[in-house]
């Protein structure tokens, strides 16, 4: 059931990173401000990110440090990037 | 399991959703070798000073960036992203089977998966050409220095993930994973992993933003 779980998670997480992935290309069409629109990249980046994590490297069911260190990584690069670009 | 008919059991074991301390520790498992996780991060860190290094480096020369950000093909990397996700799904889906014991079937994913790298491989190579032909190359500028030196540097990455997916593959294929330990497989497959969470960082922050 769990193994059945893990297959439908998969999938419905390629699914998001999917639409994410065409949401984040065409976003300019709908955000004419520059600073609005970097920093919803960045959060489609944090979301697409934890989507990787968590189901497709399986660090949910990991110790809790080693998931909060690559979820620090996919929080704090594109923080520190949209701090660069918004400066 | 302690079965709750049991009267002689403590407190804690009488209630089968409760469960002790040391058995939450042991839940949790960090799939693959804790070596390869090391190995992850020391490429996470290499990556994100490039990023870095890149965000900065459009701030000092903004109009350049731009410019040469409108000379990449968009639709060349929203391809290569689905791609590698879609390659990265399959790769899941190995995993999941090679849990079931079901090896042969997990090497035909795993098969399917490099078909998408290939995918990836070849739409990256034509974008090299297409910018070679326009007489663009990596001393252009500063913008397509560190296009290509990113880029290519994660295409290296995308190489040898191929590799180590064909060593799990062929491993699996020979049953080299007996007795349920599939570390070996797990530290493979995270690792493709990487390269994809690598990918949907650089796409954005080259082609898109």
């Amino acid at each position: 059931m769990q193994k059945h779980k893990a297959v439908s998670g998969a999938i419905i997480s390629w699914i998001v990173l999917i639409v994410l992935s065409v949401i984040a290309i065409y976003l300019p069409t709908y955000i004419d401000n520059r600073s609005h629109y970097i920093i919803c990249v960045l959060i489609i980046v944090l979301l697409k990110g934890q989507q990787i994590v968590d189901v497709f490297m399986e660090l949910n069911n990991a110790p809790k440090i080693w998931r909060r260190l690559f979820l620090s990584y996919i929080v704090l690069l594109p923080l520190l990037i949209s701090v660069i670009y918004l400066m | 399991m302690i079965s709750p008919s049991i009267t002689t059991a403590s407190p804690d074991e009488v209630r089968p959703d409760k469960k002790r301390p040391d058995e939450k520790c042991s839940d949790k498992k960090l799939p693959g070798d804790l070596a390869m996780w090391f190995f992850i991060l020391a490429e996470l860190t290499v990556f994100a000073i490039f990023f870095i290094g890149f965000a900065v480096s459009e701030q000092l020369n903004k109009e350049m960036f731009t410019q040469g950000k409108a000379q990449l093909h968009q639709m060349a990397g929203l391809i290569n992203t689905i791609a590698l996700i879609t390659s990265s799904l399959f790769v899941a889906l190995a995993l999941n089977v090679m849990h079931k014991v079901k090896p042969k079937q997990a090497v035909w994913l795993i098969v399917t998966a490099q078909a998408f790298a290939l995918l990836y491989i070849t739409v990256k190579i034509w974008e090299y050409l297409s910018l070679f032909e326009q007489g663009i190359t990596i001393e252009t500028n500063t913008f397509f220095t560190l296009y290509f030196l990113i880029t290519a540097f994660h295409l290296m990455h995308v190489l040898l993930g191929l590799v180590i997916l064909a060593y799990i593959a062929y491993s699996a294929w020979y049953d080299k994973y007996q007795d349920n330990n599939l570390s070996g497989f797990e530290s493979g497959t995270s690792y493709w992993h990487m390269v994809d969470l690598l990918w949907i960082i650089l796409f954005p922050l080259i082609y898109v933003i």
